[in-house]
């Protein structure tokens, strides 16, 4: 059985206080195996997610629910050095990366 | 984490926002429940520097006027796991992502004889608090409007 991060998704509560996600071009820096890029995908945004780990790149594609297929896009990268043109996002998340 | 903070800076759009989602600077509390009934069992002993660095990191860029603090916020975070070997891919998680964790043997021992004495259906559970700061990204031309306004130039 996987370990269950946040059942109560308390997570998701305090992001929905932030703003209304939906829509949103989102840029999750450290999204390793795509856990929050799935809540954050539900809530309506579109996410570009990040992470230097190959492999966990790959656990989070093979993950993606079709449904979402659309509203993320998976890379291998590293934060500190982004191939995304300036000003294309309205948020950014370090997802427990910083 | 400066450079990524200024990557953040420049790929998101005038007035965006940065959300930095991450463990409180405390150590994560390891416990059974059983019926609804939480034991503690013990404290993780995880390093803390990175927590202190990234704290650093954000205090650096709020003070170079890339962004401006907006809210900030905690709230509880529960790992749960349903077994010992759950338990034990969670310690070895720490490693794997770099994090300078002591042994823990002697908290692995522990929640495996909670298990085996305790009835009935059973969770390992791991209790953190998890801590976002939301900022907002400051132009260059804020910046210096907000300099102005402090008498720094």
């Amino acid at each position: 059985m996987a370990i269950r991060v946040d059942p109560e998704q308390n997570e998701v509560r305090a992001l929905e206080r932030v703003t209304n996600w939906r829509g949103k071009r989102v840029i999750e820096l450290g999204c390793g195996d795509g856990r929050l890029t799935l809540r954050l995908a539900r809530m309506g945004a579109f996410v570009s997610a990040i992470d230097p780990d190959a492999k966990l790149i790959r656990t989070a594609r093979r993950r993606l629910p079709k449904r979402f297929a659309r509203r993320i896009r998976y890379h291998v990268g590293k934060a500190e050095h982004l191939d995304h043109a300036n000003e294309s996002f309205e948020l950014a998340v370090l997802a427990w990366s910083l | 984490m400066v450079h990524a903070l200024r990557e953040a800076h420049r790929v998101l759009k005038p007035n965006g926002i940065l959300i930095d989602l991450r463990p409180a600077l405390v150590h994560r509390r390891v416990g059974i429940e059983r019926a609804g009934r939480y034991r503690q069992l013990g404290t993780l002993r995880e390093p803390l520097d990175d927590d202190r660095a990234a704290n650093r990191s954000l205090a650096h860029v709020l003070r170079a006027g890339l962004f401006k603090a907006g809210w900030r916020t905690q709230f509880d975070c529960r790992r749960v796991m349903d077994s010992l070997s759950d338990f034990q891919t969670f310690i070895d998680e720490f490693i794997t992502l770099g994090t300078d964790l002591p042994p823990h043997d002697w908290l692995i021992r522990r929640v495996e004889r909670a298990l085996e004495t305790a009835d009935g259906k059973k969770k390992i559970v791991v209790k953190g608090p998890l801590l976002m700061n939301v900022l907002r990204k400051l132009d260059v031309a804020d910046e210096w409007a907000t300099r102005v306004s402090r008498g720094r130039l």
